[in-house]
Formats: structure tokens, C-alpha cells, sequence
């Protein structure tokens, strides 16, 4: 005789086993869940959309429980020294005669340190802005660097965003604890 | 100067006691406090095997190596010992190749090892770095397996010398933990697995029962 669908178990004894065991933290799962749902969206499309590349992955493989913020606080540092370089860059694409072997080590910083944290497009518009440099191509170089300031507050904004969100989820832990 | 060291890091560093792993001493030269974080973190990840000294220019680096000609300060003493040199290439004022050839050039420092960091793929700039004498020549970002050669060139070769000789053979590192701890929540997961397979067996034998009736 052939298995009837209709003697499948209800999917409400499911619920009630998953309340049964998960009593005290059941609603907390479903909002961490949802949080980490999101989360893992927005890396998704950090990395899809090019922001970020497999260097990223590497800092978040250091982290562990000594030091649980540490890809936040490089990102956080990244964004300090990459806004004075970019100050810095601004500042000299003023000057005339333009300086172009100060600016190349100027960017030569700032490509450095987006690469660090695998910030890939911002790299890439540093590369770009590199070349214009090397040609003393001022007027490429103005171009550019106005895509590198795009990118970078685009980035900024973007894993703000995205650290924000990952500071709500917090460490599974802490849900189980409270409902105790 | 910014300092790193692992807790209770007062072991002898030249003392191995019965196989136990010895604590090589890094300085780390790098004007980028982006990639001095993560260096840091990269030998601090290497389960105790690095005490890491960082500092944000050669200058200081000189400094921290006796090196810096102004005091005329004694060689390093056990305190400030340092087993390699890891420095960036591109820094102002003293550059990482300024840093090597400074090192190279005196007869205290002479037999540190000096490798070099660098995120230009240059080769004459690394054949330069490697004919003045630096071990090696790193291209950033630096990984996990960049950080585990380092042990390898403390290694000593022939008889012992002044500065940074009493070290042995490159230990194995220690395989990382994984560090999880287990969480109860783990305990009710698997709890609840184990529910769902016992009702999905009960309801399949329950039917089976019934239809066969």
C-alpha cells in the first residue's frame, strides 16, 4: 500500500516541539534568526556588488573571543587614516605645479590599506587614480580621485551599516543567558 | 611605541625546558596602523609563539635595535631582544630598505633576521632587499602561512653569535583550538533533532501499521 501524504505528521507538533524545548529562548531565536538573515544578506552583496573581496574573510578569521570587535576596529582605524589621506590628496591636487610623486605615495597609502581590509573597489579606483599619476595626467587624476572619494564613503556608509547591524545580533550567549 | 606582549610571558626566552616551544621575539616596522593591527593580530594568532614589539617608523625601530646613533646606546639587552626584524619596504623618512642596510651595516645587528614587507611585486626591489641580505620578501596582505615562515629563519646556522643565536630548531605550532565552548543552546538543538527523527519514525510506522490493517 502506498504512504498517503495525508499521514504525514502535522506540522504543528512541530511547533509545539520546538516550543517545548526552546521555551525560554524561542523568541529570541526568531529575532536572532531574522538578524542574522540580514546580515548575511548584506555581506552577500558586499561581496557581490565588489566592495569587498577574500581579504575581508581573512580578518574575520582572527577574530575570536580575545578580541571579538577586532575586524570592526581595523575597519574603524582604516577609516580614520584612509579620511586623513584623502584629506591629504585633496589638499595637494590644489597645489600647482602639481607634486605627482607625492600624490603617487599619498595613494600608494591609501591602496595599501584598502587592500588590507579588502576593500577591493576602493583598491582598484586607487590603482586607477596611480596610473594617471605615473602619466602626470592631472586632469585623469581629478577624475579619479573623485571616484575614490565615491567609493570610499560609499564603503563607509555600507559597513557602518552592516557593523551596526552585527552589534544588535550580538553573541548568541547573551539570548540563551537572559532567559534564565 | 606601541607594545604587544602575550600574559605571563616571563619565561626565559633561550630556555626550552623539556621540548617546550620558544617565544620569538618580533619587531614590526610599519608606518600603517591598519596593517601594524593586523600583523599584530596575525603572530599574536600563532598560539604564543611571538611576543610582538611594533613600532610606527625605522627611526624607532632603530631605537628599539641600540642602533640609534644620536644616544649611542649599548647593544639590546634580554629586555629588548629581538629575534627578527619584519618591516614594511615604503615609509617616510627611513624607508624599510634603510631600516635593512642600517641593520646589515652593524656588527651587533648584523645576524638579525630582516625580512621585508612590501604590496609592490617588484623584482628589483626585492633582489636589491635580498642582496643587501634581508631573509625574505613578503607581499601584503600578509596571510597565516606568511607569518608561520617567520619561525624559520630564526634558525641558527654554525656557531652561536652575539644577538638573537640562542634559539632552537622550529617546533611544530600548535594546532589552533577551535576555542568554541559548548553552548547549551547546542545541547537543545541536538535534543531536538533527536525528537523529530523519534515522531518522523513514530508517524512512519504508524501508518505502515495501518495501511497493512
Amino acid at each position: 500500500m502506498a504512504l498517503h501524504i495525508s499521514s504525514a505528521p502535522p506540522i504543528s507538533a512541530f511547533h509545539h516541539l520546538l516550543c517545548f524545548f526552546f521555551h525560554d529562548t524561542y523568541p529570541e531565536m526568531e529575532y536572532a534568526s531574522s538578524l542574522q538573515r540580514q546580515l548575511a544578506s548584506m555581506k552577500k552583496n558586499l561581496f557581490d556588488q565588489g566592495y569587498l573581496d577574500e581579504q575581508f574573510y581573512q580578518l574575520e578569521e582572527l577574530q575570536d573571543e580575545s578580541s571579538p570587535n577586532f575586524v570592526e576596529e581595523v575597519v574603524t582605524l582604516f577609516f580614520r587614516d584612509s579620511s586623513r589621506l584623502v584629506a591629504n590628496i585633496d589638499q595637494a591636487l590644489q597645489k600647482y605645479p602639481q607634486d605627482f610623486r607625492r600624490l603617487d605615495n599619498f595613494m600608494h597609502q591609501l591602496k595599501g590599506s584598502a587592500s588590507s581590509i579588502g576593500a577591493a573597489k576602493m583598491k582598484n579606483e586607487c590603482t586607477s587614480f596611480r596610473e594617471f599619476c605615473n602619466k602626470e595626467n592631472r586632469e585623469g587624476c581629478l577624475r579619479s580621485f573623485q571616484k575614490v572619494k565615491k567609493e570610499h564613503a560609499v564603503l563607509k556608509q555600507k559597513l557602518e551599516n552592516y557593523f551596526q547591524l552585527l552589534r544588535q545580533d550580538g553573541p548568541v550567549d547573551k539570548a540563551t543567558r537572559s532567559g534564565n | 611605541m606601541e607594545e604587544v606582549k602575550e600574559e605571563g610571558e616571563e619565561m626565559d626566552v633561550n630556555d626550552c625546558g623539556g621540548g617546550g616551544l620558544e617565544v620569538v621575539r618580533v619587531l614590526v616596522v610599519d608606518d600603517s596602523p591598519v596593517d601594524r593591527k593586523i600583523v599584530e593580530m596575525l603572530l599574536r594568532r600563532s598560539e604564543g609563539i611571538f611576543d610582538v614589539v611594533s613600532v610606527d617608523s625605522g627611526k624607532k625601530a632603530m631605537e628599539v635595535l641600540g642602533l640609534n646613533e644620536i644616544e649611542a646606546k649599548p647593544p639590546n639587552h634580554d629586555d629588548q631582544k629581538i629575534d627578527i626584524v619584519l618591516t614594511d619596504y615604503c615609509m617616510p623618512e627611513m624607508t624599510g630598505l634603510d631600516l635593512l642596510k642600517a641593520v646589515k651595516a652593524n656588527s651587533s645587528s648584523r645576524s638579525i633576521p630582516v625580512v621585508m614587507m612590501s604590496s609592490e611585486n617588484d623584482s628589483e626591489r626585492i633582489s636589491s632587499c635580498r642582496a643587501i641580505g634581508a631573509e625574505d620578501f613578503i607581499l601584503k596582505p600578509l596571510q597565516v602561512k606568511d607569518v608561520q615562515r617567520l619561525r624559520t629563519y630564526t634558525v641558527p646556522i654554525g656557531p652561536m653569535s652575539k644577538r638573537g643565536s640562542k634559539r632552537k630548531l622550529p617546533m611544530a605550532l600548535i594546532a589552533e583550538s577551535n576555542g568554541a565552548e559548548a553552548r547549551p543552546l547546542l545541547a537543545k538543538v541536538a535534543a531536538f533533532g533527536s525528537a523529530v527523527f523519534l515522531t518522523l519514525n513514530f508517524w512512519r510506522s504508524s501508518v505502515m501499521s495501518s495501511s497493512c490493517n
